[in-house]
């Protein structure tokens, strides 16, 4: 397959920057193709790591919805609200399998899952006045290393736009993902 | 485009009447930012995408101006688009028209219309009539004329003076003003009259005001943050993209850590750097952009004006608040012009209201606008996302920090 998109986008962006922009005149649209460069040169940095990223993604949620199944079936005695909630993780692992070999699925696939994953994780989280007390301080034990893993992958995939004050501090996205020469798929 | 994957999903990209009643009901919100975000839901699956050909907008508007003044002698000339905004569409033009004095009269004036779906969904009533209430208070632009409907020119809009200033220093080039960098010099002539302005706009005796499209919280109450909260959960039920867990998760913190507000006042809701304008003799000559003013706890603004995510970067490390001063010194400055004293406690809640809003605007509604193809700024939008999920990551530290 030839050319790359990392070949198109790089083209594009010195199209818009060098033969484009220095012949516009208005000042809004130059402004405005200035950010079209800006997001051809982003996406030429990120684009071959979108389905790694959301494989990661679909693997961790498929992990902490079945923690916090476990939990709730094993542990605690949760209301009928969050069972209800439960039943849809479990209908929703039917379709997509936790042992299903997810990175044989196209792109499309993981990203619906992994949409219908986070909204089931947000009911939960929706659901914490309703936990005994013992059973919302075990739930936010297992959300903190999950949440930190989440800002962590999120701030580094955006780190290239330039707006973060602490961009130096924070990991490139390279190097987050990948551990070894392979997906990091390490508990978080 | 996309499919849906799931029917709250589907539900946002084409609300029907029952979806937006629940929604309604479940977020309450001031009665005309209800008005506008309804509005802008009824519309979402009605309007295409957003045109941004203005080719008839001068004859639109000389028709307008013909109606509002009244006269038909009126001359407009020199209409041109404006840079440099992050969410109305902007532009200025040369009005020559009769005074009631008798008097003709040439100026330069700014028209601030709304795309079809906007960064932020606002009612220009509501900016006007924050506008009018300011003129004398602090330094605004003075505003002529308003239609909130849109009748006119296809899109709500409000026309007011243009002031002569900078915005940006020259090879500020930041979006929105973000970040911006001021020389030293500068910032020692600008970071008095910051502090001093914001001061002023707090302890301003708003119920004297003609401000009838601003519902009125009660004293020693949650109700001005419950609305204040209720605005931006309710934006994030509508626009959000997908589901965040984290986001999802602060919502929660801040209803069941919310405060109450002992004496509401009139918040900016967007006072930082971008958002004023100075002359060259280096005086403020408008604070700018109140779309986002509400009644509500002083600590509001306070938060989002020295958030870190909306500062400066400098070599040393530190952040200076709108790159002017540094986040201690603009709270001593601030209690000492305003008289009002910060609660570390409010503070702190909304450091994470801010981060919380931030992360609604730029993550939910951004992409939202992006993803329909509503506004003259789509490719900004898919970018300011990205400041989004830095906020978002900055809001989880944060929460991690207070528990």
């Amino acid at each position: 397959m030839s050319p790359e998109i990392e070949q198109f986008l790089s083209g594009m962006k010195k199209t818009i920057e060098e033969v484009v922009m220095p012949n516009l005149t208005d000042r809004f649209a130059q402004e405005q193709a200035g950010i079209v460069a800006a997001s051809l040169g982003f996406l030429g940095l990120i684009q071959d790591k979108a389905f790694h990223y959301e494989l990661l993604e679909n693997q961790e949620y498929k992990r902490v919805l079945t923690d916090i199944n476990e939990l709730l079936n094993d542990t605690f005695s949760a209301p009928e609200s969050i069972v209800e909630t439960t039943v849809k993780v479990a209908e929703h692992f039917v379709s997509d399998k936790v042992e299903d070999p997810t990175h044989l699925r196209p792109y499309k696939f993981i990203r619906g899952s992994n949409e219908v994953m986070k909204e089931l994780l947000c009911e939960f989280i929706q659901l914490q006045p309703e936990m005994p007390a013992e059973l919302r301080t075990a739930f936010e034990a297992l959300m903190k290393p999950f949440f930190k893993s989440i800002e962590l992958r999120e701030r580094s995939w955006v780190k290239a736009l330039g707006f973060d004050p602490e961009a130096e501090q924070q990991a490139d996205i390279g190097d987050l993902l990948y551990k070894d020469g392979f997906l990091n798929m390490d508990t978080p | 485009m996309r499919e849906y994957y799931t029917p709250t999903l589907k539900n946002r990209a084409q609300p029907g009447d029952a979806w937006i009643d629940s929604i309604r009901q479940q977020f309450p919100t001031e009665t005309t930012l209800d008005e506008v975000l309804t509005k802008k839901l009824r519309n979402r699956s009605k309007t295409a995408e957003h045109k941004t050909d203005f080719s008839n907008l001068e004859t639109r508007l000389v028709a307008y101006l013909k109606k509002a003044t009244g006269q038909n002698d009126i001359i407009m000339e020199n209409l041109h688009r404006l840079s440099g905004g992050a969410s109305k569409e902007q532009f200025t033009f040369d009005l020559t028209w009769n005074q009631k004095s008798g008097t003709r009269r040439s100026e330069k004036l700014i028209l601030r219309m709304d795309p079809s779906e906007s960064i932020v969904e606002t009612h220009r009533l509501r900016e006007s009539q924050m506008l009018e209430a300011m003129w004398g208070e602090v330094p605004v632009p003075k505003v002529h004329w308003t239609d909130p409907v849109g009748e006119d020119l296809g899109h709500p809009f409000l026309i007011a003076g243009f002031l002569e200033g900078t915005v940006q220093p020259e090879g500020g080039d930041k979006a929105s003003g973000l970040g911006m960098f001021f020389e030293p010099n500068l910032r020692l002539d600008l970071k008095e009259q910051f502090v001093q302005h914001l001061a002023k706009i707090h302890t301003i005796d708003w119920r004297n005001k003609d401000l009838t499209s601003y519902d009125s919280p009660r004293e020693n109450h949650v109700e001005a943050n419950e609305w204040s909260l209720g605005w931006w959960e309710r934006v994030w039920q509508e626009d959000a993209v997908e589901a965040h867990p984290i986001v999802e998760n602060a919502a929660l913190w801040l209803r069941e850590n919310m405060q109450t507000v002992e004496k509401p006042v009139i918040v900016h809701g967007d006072y930082r750097s971008g958002n004023f304008m100075y002359t060259n003799d280096h005086q403020i000559n408008a604070v700018l952009d109140w779309e986002l003013s509400h009644i509500g706890d002083f600590h509001e603004d306070l938060s989002y004006t020295t958030c870190q995510i909306l500062g400066t970067p400098m070599d040393d490390g530190s952040v200076l608040t709108s790159g002017l001063l540094s986040k201690t010194e603009f709270l001593d400055k601030y209690q000492h012009y305003s008289g009002n004293t910060v609660d570390p406690k409010r503070l702190f809640y909304f450091d994470v209201f801010s981060y919380y809003k931030v992360a609604v605007i730029s993550v939910a509604t951004s992409s939202r606008a992006a993803y329909g193809r509503k506004t003259h700024l789509d490719a900004m939008m898919n970018l300011l996302c990205g400041f989004g999920y830095t906020g978002v990551s900055a809001l989880q530290r944060l929460l991690d920090q207070g528990n």
